[in-house]
């Protein structure tokens, strides 16, 4: 199954869920570490831990009954389920943060254009459930939302080209390069932060690669099978974009009104400048893509660093400028891209 | 050593759910081992059976007494942030005790079947942000205490598809919590293009995320106006303010038209550029008319919207802006800020 986010341990947490699962065991004597890990979606590690706080709580003052819960590493064994009361062990109510949490989350889930129906439909239903049990507690949930972005016709091929294993043919834009090339793919999964990519092997550059759907132009299923070997799955929640440390480094420096080159690019260091800028230093396995945000930058910043890439950058405004300066000057200018290294 | 956190919480969750009379504060610290191994019994208590050698009747100081009030009170918080109802009562004697009672703490009967449970166990999963995520998770386990269906594997039923939510603001955590309990916050706000922040007074009322990014609406108090804020631009800390919101909250909130706006995305006016053969794709994908010119160039009619202009100096001498003139001033200026470097 694949990657669970690890989290640090929290008193908050493990309280939650040892109130469910004093529960959940009282219902099953004899229930098996594993099922029951499996179950609350926690490792056995985590499990045993909270199966050796159990036995030091109790429902009783005055030196009542502490719960007689063990387990010999496989089995879990409630002694004295009694303790509880008749009662004391019913489900409890979600709280406003649960019902948020899994609401939202549902409702976001739900919006995805590639989904398939059946799965939606069960997601509306259980939404509608969780709603009603949560009652006031899912007021709050409406104070935020999600949207996930995907572009639903070539969802739909890629999700089914998955599960059919299929090889994939695309013509994909690289905003780097601004050209559209034309690939064959063997996709691994699909993931959605902020944007949808698909994670798959590429036949071109025999490597593993990452791409946009709303960069894909042109999509087709092929009749071969998908044939990606065996990869380990990167954990993507730091991000799509890791740059290797052997990639080269690219240093901006931005004025206020270039901030934002911090939000959207991944960068080792960004440090204040006097006038409310920043000196943001970066590393891309191509340096030469950066081209672009050079000439999008305008008055706002300016790459330092290689010069080659400032130079670059500098010559194409020149020869665009050419074109505005008379009538169809544009076709005099023998414009190279090679020249730019491109 | 001090007895963990989630033993102590645990007890005084079992405490208060087991017992059918409210329990004064001094039953509780007198029944519950964590209270008594760090600040002794109360004045005058029976002891509970002793586990530690480290308490004993020497340190029941008044100093103690305060720091079990602060311990008590930060614990029933915690046990009502996991949702419980403690309910607080007084007695003919004038005594403060607490319960939580059953009725005001069970879950309501709900049946999911196993293709309901699998699609919410993938939706359990798409937070990336801790407290969301442990929210998620624990919503997910009283739910299977009440019996959810557990058998089949979320990435089963949904294929390859796995979904998730960023949250890398430091921001998030204390709006999504403001905007919950309708509290007005302050903050520094660093607009796009300012180069200091500044501070913001807001009552915020929803936080929406569009292609990864957070952005919170709400009321700004300072310009009397309704604001949308980019998360990723507050700098430093989201202080609570007292007192209550001033302006109505609407029913609806639109973060995201807003957000495309600034993205340039609703537009009324068009424009003509020439466009390198070949270049310029996503232009192409945009275009609502495309005409060859023949000579290694097109001419493309595009919508012209906020940001156009910095969009089109990213394809250097493949685009030429014939109209209107005014984006063509903006691209020239640009281009020679650039030239100039």
């Amino acid at each position: 199954m694949a990657g669970k986010p690890a989290r640090p341990a929290n008193a908050i947490d493990q309280t939650r869920r040892m109130l469910s699962l004093v529960t959940y065991l009282r219902e099953r004597p004899g229930a098996r570490v594993e099922d029951v890990a499996r179950a609350f979606g926690i490792t056995e590690d985590e499990l045993v831990s909270d199966l050796d706080v159990l036995p030091m709580c109790g429902t009783s003052f005055r030196g009542g009954d502490l719960l007689d819960i063990d387990t010999d590493g496989e089995h879990i064994w409630w002694h004295n389920p009694a303790a509880l009361g008749e009662d004391a062990a019913e489900p409890l109510r979600l709280a406003a943060d649960e019902a948020t949490a899994l609401l939202v989350a549902a409702r976001a889930v739900a919006t995805l254009p590639g989904l398939r129906e059946s799965d939606r439909q069960a997601l509306l239903r259980a939404t509608a459930k969780v709603e009603n049990a949560a009652g006031e507690a899912a007021g709050a949930s409406s104070r935020l939302s999600v949207t996930f972005e995907s572009e639903g016709g070539v969802f739909a091929d890629v999700d089914r080209a998955i599960s059919e294993r299929r090889r994939l043919w695309i013509r994909y834009y690289s905003p780097a390069r601004d050209e559209v090339t034309e690939r064959e793919i063997d996709p691994i999964r699909l993931v959605s932060v902020g944007h949808t990519y698909v994670e798959a092997w590429c036949r071109r550059s025999e490597a593993r690669r990452t791409f946009r759907l709303d960069r894909v132009a042109e999509i087709k299923i092929l009749d071969e099978p998908s044939e990606p070997p065996e990869v380990e799955l990167r954990d993507l929640s730091e991000g799509l974009v890791q740059p290797a440390a052997e990639d080269p480094e690219v240093v901006v420096e931005v004025g206020p009104g270039g901030r934002w080159v911090a939000e959207y690019y991944p960068h080792d260091s960004a440090d204040e400048l006097p006038d409310g800028g920043l000196r943001i230093t970066l590393r891309t396995p191509d340096p030469a893509s950066l081209r672009r945000l050079a000439l999008r930058l305008g008055h706002d910043g300016r790459i330092v660093s290689p010069p080659d890439l400032a130079d670059s950058a500098r010559r194409a405004a020149r020869e665009a400028l050419a074109a505005y300066d008379g009538p169809d000057r544009v076709e005099d200018g023998p414009y190279d891209r090679r020249e730019q290294g491109l | 050593m001090a007895i963990a956190k989630a033993e102590r919480l645990m007890n005084l969750a079992l405490c208060l759910l087991g017992t059918r009379r409210p329990l004064s504060k001094r039953e509780l610290r007198e029944s519950i081992e964590a209270y008594v191994e760090a600040f002794g019994p109360g004045r005058g208590a029976a002891f509970g059976p002793g586990r530690g050698a480290a308490s004993g009747p020497e340190k029941a100081a008044a100093g103690s007494d305060d720091s079990f009030n602060r311990m008590f009170e930060r614990d029933k918080d915690d046990l009502r942030e996991l949702g419980l109802v403690i309910e607080t009562v007084e007695n003919l004697d004038g005594e403060v005790g607490y319960l939580a009672r059953r009725d005001s703490n069970r879950l309501p009967p709900i049946t999911l079947d196993a293709e309901e449970a699998a699609a919410l166990g993938l939706a359990a999963k798409v937070w990336q942000q801790a407290r969301l995520a442990g929210a998620a998770s624990g919503a997910l386990q009283k739910l299977r205490a009440a019996g959810l269906p557990e058998d089949v594997d979320p990435y089963e039923v949904h294929g390859a598809l796995e979904p998730r939510i960023p949250v890398h603001e430091a921001a998030f955590e204390p709006l999504m919590l403001a905007c919950r309990d309708r509290r007005p916050v302050v903050f520094d706000y660093r607009k796009a293009t300012a180069a200091r922040p500044e501070p913001r007074h807001v009552e915020p009322w929803a936080l929406e995320c569009w292609r990864g990014h957070w952005y919170l609406a709400g009321w700004d108090r300072d310009r009397g106006a309704e604001r949308v804020f980019r998360l990723s631009r507050i700098t430093g800390k989201v202080r609570s303010r007292g007192g209550s919101f001033t302006a109505e909250v609407p029913d609806v909130v639109t973060v995201r038209e807003t957000v495309a706006g600034w993205a340039g995305e609703i537009t009324d006016r068009s424009a003509r550029i020439r466009l390198r053969t070949g270049a310029g794709y996503p232009l192409r994908a945009k275009a609502t008319a495309v005409r060859e010119l023949g000579d290694g160039w097109d001419e493309l009619e595009i919508p012209y919207g906020h940001g156009l202009d910095a969009w089109l100096v990213e394809f250097g001498p493949d685009v030429v802006v014939l109209e209107p003139a005014e984006l063509r001033a903006d691209v020239v200026d640009r281009l020679r800020a650039v030239a100039k470097g």
